[in-house]
């Protein structure tokens, strides 16, 4: 690295004086009671209050009187850079945290430690741990691969819990590093197993007791994290050993998990019923990676199979408009193959959450990992599985059944494949080109009415970004998801999907993240934004100004928690009363929110709100603009509410 | 259940819209409004289950609106199946409800024909283009 790019990155790219401001310096100044130029130098101590029970010298860190000592660093090799050393080797792009002392040597290693710092990992600043791990849901989503998350201590965990149990929901991977310091400061902040806090929420997690315990651990965290089932895994670091000197000691070689696929017996069994069959088809649900689903793709294309997708749903599906997705020219079909989706002749399902039981320690049965303790809708009942299910992961599979059909198929095989996806792609064609005709029909009505129809909202967005490479990164259910026919959703990452537990708040992270995974890959990211769950963690918004994330920020401002005045509304239905009062609690009215302060109070390009029609397409293009040229933009729309 | 509705909606087809009391659309608009009766409906009633125009049969006279309102109310006023809330007599009086049809009745919905929404018509084409390649 060179010195000059050093001292611009030590600078943090703004000079003393662009951090004052030209016009604001002066007001500044006088906050500090200084002149700008003597400020730094000779401004007083803040003054310290001490709290019950606080010692003076937490008093004093708290309010930033107290450096550490600088004895603590004054080792040649920090044994945190060799966890850097492994988090790069194990190319994780990026750490998200809200910085803290328990993992200050890691971040310092992740800032300024080899001749690339803080790249690869790159340290992502977050408002909020919420965010944090929010990011690294929506990132692991649209990569099929996690980055990192710091976490601090108790609070640190307290504070992402939600977006660590809607990872672990989904099946996301995501490798967690929680901080621990037991020796400083606040003791509340530390426990001893602070990995409890989650523990029933998290796949796996270790607490190390020596450097080289801590770096292996690093490495089988990530292992875990994406090994099916997938999920969030954590890492609890004491500082101690981040600040230890290393010596010489070496940083072991990372090796990949062994993931299993369906056995050889099963594999010539379903190529053989793949190729033998008159009509085959393949039914598509979530893989786990970019490469499961090209596999996929090729699988068809080699058999000839007509196939159903989820990519308008999920991410990491089969593409929505490959010639052979679709209900194909014959729905009789004599085999159907599903990949991690059940219910079907012969499918393949990777291992789900349910085996984690042993991890439920709580014994509260989170998400099903047991059955739960009283029936929701009616008696519970698990999805029966079919007695031809194989328990392997499907995209583990898939290589293997690829090679043996190519194997087993003979060249008057292949013309008559030839000739049935011929006929696949013509039939699938025709029916999608009708059933986008019947969704525009559908779509007219209220075409000029405000606020804005959500139907419209779509369908001009879409002519927006249809060349593109986009991703959408929100949840779309509640602007009514007019993405699933009226959009293409193509590539792994078209769609990211559902919160994974419903959990609000998530979907400004969740894009952030997806951003972060979007932005150096000429891709866009598109977040169709409800209010309510935007005003939970909006932090994130600064996140993707400060880090210049291509994010287009379309607000669905019904200025309400819709969702919940439904079903206020319902209930005072159910009990004959106050139907005029649903509003109470569930609206975001008096007085209404600026979303475009809001995004401009966080350094993001907004305008709005929009409540014309006529003025949406332009503000459109605006947005998608500006997100090309690689800046987030937020446009406040106001909505109908569904 | 669903035959019952469709024998009362025939029964009350009969009746002409000649018998319509008349509701007061202004005092309807503020009813709707403040019964969230937008919240599914959408702000113009154009929305997820639309009622303006001719969207809904429930909408071909003031009888007809007001019986299926209580028959929602009185038959099942708990049915998960059925997403539209209950608006019982001592919540929602017959007058309030006529002004709130009132208001319905008062509401037009004009949208462009697809050949005539150019946003539309660009969707519908991107698609038939992309079964070209499919042809080779
Ligand atoms: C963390 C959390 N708190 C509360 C809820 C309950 N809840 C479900 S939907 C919803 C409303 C969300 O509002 P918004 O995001 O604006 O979506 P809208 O329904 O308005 O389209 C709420 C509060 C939840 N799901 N998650
Ligand atoms: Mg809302």
């Amino acid at each position: 690295m060179t010195d000059a790019k050093r001292n611009k990155e030590k600078s943090g790219e703004i000079s003393r004086r662009a951090f004052l401001g030209t016009s604001a310096g002066a007001a500044a100044a006088s906050l500090l009671g200084k002149s700008e130029g003597a400020a730094a130098q000779t401004a007083p101590p803040a003054v310290r209050a001490t709290l019950p029970g606080q010692s003076a010298e937490a008093a004093d860190r708290d309010i930033g009187n107290a450096r550490p000592p600088v004895a603590v660093r004054a080792v040649q090799r920090p044994g945190s850079d060799l966890m850097v050393q492994v988090l790069r080797d194990l190319e994780i792009e990026y750490v998200a945290a809200n910085p803290a002392a328990s993992f200050e040597g890691l971040q310092e290693s992740i800032i300024n430690y080899g001749d690339t710092p803080n790249k690869m990992p790159k340290f992502i600043s977050a408002l909020h741990e919420e965010s944090s791990v929010d990011m690294a849901h929506g990132y692991a989503k649209a990569e099929g691969r996690p980055m990192a998350v710091l976490l601090h201590g108790t609070l640190g965990l307290m504070h992402s819990s939600m977006a660590i149990y809607q990872a672990y929901q989904y099946q996301t991977p995501i490798l967690l590093i929680a901080g621990r310091d037991d020796t400083n400061f606040l003791r509340s902040q530390s426990a001893n197993d602070i990995a409890g806090i989650v523990r029933s929420i998290t796949k796996w997690d270790a607490h190390p007791r020596t450097l080289a315990g801590a770096l292996d651990a690093i490495q089988e965290g990530y292992r875990q994290a994406i090994t099916p089932p997938c999920g969030p895994a954590l890492v609890v670091l004491d500082t101690e050993l981040q600040k230890e000197e290393a010596g010489d000691m070496q940083v072991p070689a990372y090796v990949p998990p062994q993931i299993t696929g369906i056995s050889t017996g099963e594999v010539r069994a379903v190529a053989k019923a793949l190729v033998a069959a008159r009509n085959p088809r393949i039914a598509v649900g979530k893989l786990r990676t970019a490469r499961g689903v090209s596999d996929a793709v090729e699988l068809a294309e080699l058999v000839g199979a007509s196939t159903s997708t989820r990519a308008t749903l999920v991410p990491m599906s089969f593409p929505q408009r490959h010639p052979l997705c679709g209900p194909g020219s014959d729905t009789d079909y004599d085999y159907t193959l599903g990949l991690e989706t059940g219910g079907i002749q012969a499918a393949i399902i990777g291992p789900h959450r349910r085996t984690l039981e042993g991890r439920d320690v709580t014994g509260i049965g989170y998400g099903f990992i047991r059955e739960p303790p009283t029936p929701l809708w009616g008696p519970y009942a698990p999805p029966k599985p079919s007695h031809n299910d194989m328990h392997a992961d499907a995209e583990a599979s898939l290589p293997a059944i690829i090679a043996e059909v190519h194997k087993i198929m003979s060249s008057s095989m292949s013309n008559a494949v030839a000739v049935r996806s011929k006929q696949h792609a013509a039939a699938n064609h025709e029916a999608a080109v009708a059933a986008l005709k019947k969704a525009l029909e559908d779509r007219r009505r209220g075409w000029h009415g405000s606020p804005i129809s959500l139907a419209r909202l779509y369908a001009e967005l879409w002519i927006l970004i249809k060349d593109e490479d986009w991703c959408l990164a929100s949840p779309t259910q509640f602007s009514s998801g007019h993405n699933r026919v009226l959009w293409d959703h193509n590539k792994p990452y078209s769609h990211l999907g559902m919160h994974g537990a419903g959990g609000i708040g998530y979907c400004i992270g969740a894009s952030t993240g997806a951003a972060l995974a979007a932005k150096h890959r000429d891709r866009i990211v598109i977040n169709i934004q409800c209010d309510g769950d935007l005003n939970m963690v909006p932090g994130a918004l600064w996140t993707a100004a400060h880090y210049r994330l291509p994010m287009l920020v379309v607000m669905h401002n019904n200025r309400a928690w819709h969702q919940e005045l439904m079903y206020a509304q319902y209930m005072a239905g159910v009990r004959g009363r106050g139907g005029d009062r649903a509003h109470i609690g569930t609206t975001l009215r008096d007085p209404f929110i600026s979303y475009a302060k809001m995004g401009a109070a966080y350094g993001v390009e907004s305008e709005g709100p929009i409540s014309d029609p006529s003025k949406l397409f332009a503000a459109l293009k605006r947005g998608v603009d500006t997100v090309k040229q690689g800046r987030p933009y937020l446009i406040d729309v106001l909505t109908q509410p569904r | 259940m669903k035959t019952l509705h469709l024998i009362l909606v025939l029964i009350f087809m009969q009746q002409a819209r000649a018998q319509d009391l008349g509701g007061n659309a202004e005092e309807g608009e503020r009813l709707y409004y403040d019964f969230a009766c937008y919240s599914c409906h959408g702000y113009n009633a154009t929305m997820r289950v639309p009622l303006v125009g001719d969207a809904s049969g429930i909408m071909n006279s003031e009888q007809l609106f007001l019986t299926y309102l209580r028959l929602r109310a009185d038959q099942n006023p708990v049915n998960p199946k059925n997403s539209m809330p209950n608006y019982a007599v001592s919540t929602l009086s017959d007058e309030q409800a006529v002004d709130i049809y009132a208001y319905l009745r008062s509401l037009n919905d004009d949208p462009p024909e697809l050949a005539d929404n150019p946003v539309m018509q660009e969707m519908l084409d991107a698609a038939k283009a992309r079964g070209k390649g499919n042809e080779k």
